[in-house]
């Protein structure tokens, strides 16, 4: 039994930071720019497969690949901001629909070129593993859980105490005010756009090492991203870590103790339960807003 | 309504013109699949091999006539999330409606669409060699009304010999080692919890204890509970049963939490020549089973050739990825299917169906008979029957273990 806490322990953190690494792109951007990304799963997968092909067909070290694979899907997150998304700029129902089509156009792309063999993998950064407690984990579960921890609060930092952070924030709450201020609306979009998808590819160096690319991962992870940023409040990034580690306990508890064949049941379950009794989510106050106003 | 009305007569005016009237030119085969998958893709690969082969040899003598083979094939998009099989059905109809297939060869993925076919079938009236569904419920539907199914044949592994021929392959490793504490790990889904229940009361009777048994639902990506679970359970053990590119976190997990078990069942993505590479050697000792032979053939002439003439067709690299199953059984069936035409002297469906039951021949998978269900009989041995293959991964090579008339070594147990 004891192991087994132990057990429940450990890798509830480490599918708690798993879910917080999934969802942070897309609940950074929303957060800053009200832009709900669709395409996150889209930009996950081609990440995964960008690293693969450089580490695979020009032979970079996997840490100089995954470098790499971040600028550039920054770089596109950009991209995608001035091409398909300034045009539909503020038409909500546009942005999504315009977003979740390039998503689809991403993940469908590969399976029609035939990336569903099993042969895609990328390495661990850390190879190795440790016991903990009489319990092994691998190396790379850790660092998952400390990227998982370390990566908002670099963001906190970053978004509350730099001039481009407080800048996006400004936008973020108050975009007349902000522009006002001489802060440029489509240059703070364009590089949330940026940062969330440079942040799905920090996802995705960092967790698919643990088995192989498929395709329905993009899917999946738009899913696991909406999942958890509604449950934690749409902005609040705070409410995002908590609901990751919210749903990560009860799906590893579930799994331990009943079965894991109920764990998405749970996973579900929590979430129809929170926006039950709280509409905006653990720690989102966008309902409560509109409701004084 | 009138509009809807004048539709679907249009469509059977269709299938019935396409029943009727393929006899002329080319014989074409019809591939609904899912295309999108490995299995798929292989098994048409597969399927268009062996028509190559048959027209380079002149094709197939009907009624005095050498006619060459075309294959049509059709994405039914059924193993992919949220597809309904009304939607895979519709695919594989309007592929009949337009291409007028005299015989459709590989068929369907999943279960549900497979058993819906089969009514499909029984109104185009044309034969169908099922290569990749697994339902028992195909047999019991032919058993129980015969006529209107007797179109439909499986070539491919059903989910009842999986079941024994897992449960033999395990009672082998029973026999030489003394293990008797097993645990299952399986994926959330028709095909896999069946195997499993009935791997379950097979074993049981066999004197095996079942430590544990969880179900994951398709697109998990921790298996730590189970893991944990069958490690302090002392599970000697670990049976999984998936066919999700995710059970790949499950190979590495395994050797991550060190669990001291002999892990042996099915793992799609740990069953290709290349998976040693993918998986950086965690897979060593690994036994995985291959529904059907083709990924590894076997010694046998027919088989050899299988996948020497796949290589020389689709490279090197496309054999070294092919799938556990499907491959074998789609490259057979078209053979079935042209000699049975060959000797009914026509491609008229009863006539065929006649001579497909009388089938009994050497494939790539061993030896070909279908029983009084249709369904072609598997054993341990390819003089005999069809086979079923299990191997090994040791030092980055696949050793067939099983069965016993092809092993080329014994299981080896975790540390030995």
């Amino acid at each position: 039994m004891k192991v087994l806490i132990v057990s429940t322990l450990i890798y509830g953190l480490v599918q708690g930071a798993t879910l917080m690494l999934t969802a942070l792109g897309f609940s950074l951007t929303f957060g800053l720019s009200g832009v709900a990304n669709f395409a996150h799963g889209g930009l996950y997968l081609l990440s995964g497969f960008l690293a693969w092909a450089l580490v695979n067909r020009l032979g970079m070290p996997f840490p100089l690949a995954a470098a790499a694979t971040v600028l550039l899907v920054a770089l596109l997150g950009a991209a995608v901001y001035r091409l398909v998304l300034r045009p539909v700029r503020g038409i909500t129902l546009s942005e999504v629909i315009s977003t979740f089509a390039l998503g689809v156009a991403l993940i469908e792309g590969f399976r029609w070129r035939g990336f569903t063999t099993y042969d895609f993998s990328l390495p661990p950064f850390w190879p190795g593993e440790v016991e903990i407690a009489g319990v092994s984990v691998d190396r790379q579960r850790l660092a998952i859980v400390g990227a998982g921890f370390l990566l908002p609060l670099a963001l906190w930092a970053f978004t509350h105490h730099t001039r481009v952070g407080l800048a996006l924030r400004g936008m973020a709450q108050d975009e007349t005010t902000a522009l006002a201020m001489g802060i440029d609306s489509d240059w703070a979009a364009t590089l949330s756009l940026s940062l969330g998808a440079g942040l799905a590819a920090v996802a995705a160096v960092l967790l698919l090492p643990l088995g192989i690319i498929s395709i329905n991962t993009g899917y999946e992870v738009l899913l696991v991203a909406l999942a958890v940023t509604v449950l934690g409040g749409l902005e609040s990034t705070a409410g995002m870590i908590v609901g990751s580690l919210l749903i990560g306990f009860a799906v590893v508890i579930t799994g331990n103790f009943v079965g894991p064949h109920l764990s998405e049941v749970v996973y579900l379950g929590a979430l129809v339960l929170v926006l039950g009794l709280k509409p905006s989510g653990l720690l989102g106050r966008s309902k409560e807003i509109e409701e004084r106003v | 309504m009138r509009t809807t009305g004048a539709l679907a007569a249009a469509v059977c005016t269709l299938m019935l013109a396409g029943a009727s009237t393929a006899a002329e030119g080319d014989l074409t085969l019809g591939v609904p699949t899912a295309l999108g998958t490995i299995e798929g893709q292989d098994s048409l690969r597969s399927a268009q091999l062996a028509a190559q082969e048959i027209n380079a040899a002149g094709g197939v003598e009907v009624g005095g006539k050498k006619r060459r083979l075309e294959i049509v094939s059709i994405d039914t998009r059924e193993a992919e999330a949220g597809i309904p099989v009304f939607d895979a059905l519709a695919a594989m109809e309007k592929l009949i409606a337009e291409k007028k297939p005299v015989a459709i060869v590989v068929g369907a993925f999943r279960s549900e669409v497979l058993l819906s076919a089969m009514d499909m079938i029984a109104k185009v009236k044309i034969p169908y060699l099922c290569t990749i569904g697994m339902s028992p419920d195909f047999e019991k539907k032919i058993a129980g009304e015969y006529e209107k199914y007797k179109f439909n044949f499986r070539l491919g592994l059903s989910a009842p010999y999986l079941v024994g021929n897992l449960g033999h392959m395990l009672d082998s490793v029973k026999k030489k080692y003394g293990t008797d504490k097993v645990y299952f790990v399986h994926q959330d889904v028709a095909w896999a919890k069946g195997t499993v229940a009935g791997l379950s009361k097979v074993l049981a009777a066999g004197g095996w204890k079942v430590v544990g048994s969880d179900a994951y639902p398709t697109g998990a990506r921790d298996f730590s509970s189970s893991l944990t679970k069958a490690k302090f359970g002392s599970a000697q053990v670990l049976v999984p049963v998936f066919d999700m590119p995710e059970s790949g976190v499950l190979v590495k997990q395994v050797h991550s939490m060190k669990v001291p078990a002999l892990v042996a069942g099915f793992i799609s993505p740990a069953a290709p020549a290349t998976a040693w590479a993918t998986f950086s050697g965690d897979i060593d000792g690994l036994v995985n089973f291959l529904f059907e032979p083709g990924s590894i053939p076997l010694a046998t002439p027919r088989s050899q050739h299988f996948t020497e003439a796949y290589a020389k067709a689709y490279g090197e690299a496309a054999r070294n990825k092919l799938s556990g199953h499907g491959p074998g059984p789609s490259y057979d069936a078209v053979f079935v299917l042209a000699d049975a035409i060959r000797r009914a002297g026509s491609t008229q469906a009863d006539a065929v169906v006649a001579e497909l039951e009388k089938t009994d021949t050497q494939g790539a998978i061993g030896k070909i008979v279908f029983n009084k269900t249709h369904q072609v009989i598997y054993g341990e041995d390819p003089t005999q029957a069809a086979v079923s293959l299990a191997f090994q991964w040791r030092a980055g090579k696949r050793r067939l273990v099983y069965p016993e008339a092809v092993a080329e070594g014994a299981f080896e147990l975790p540390g030995k």
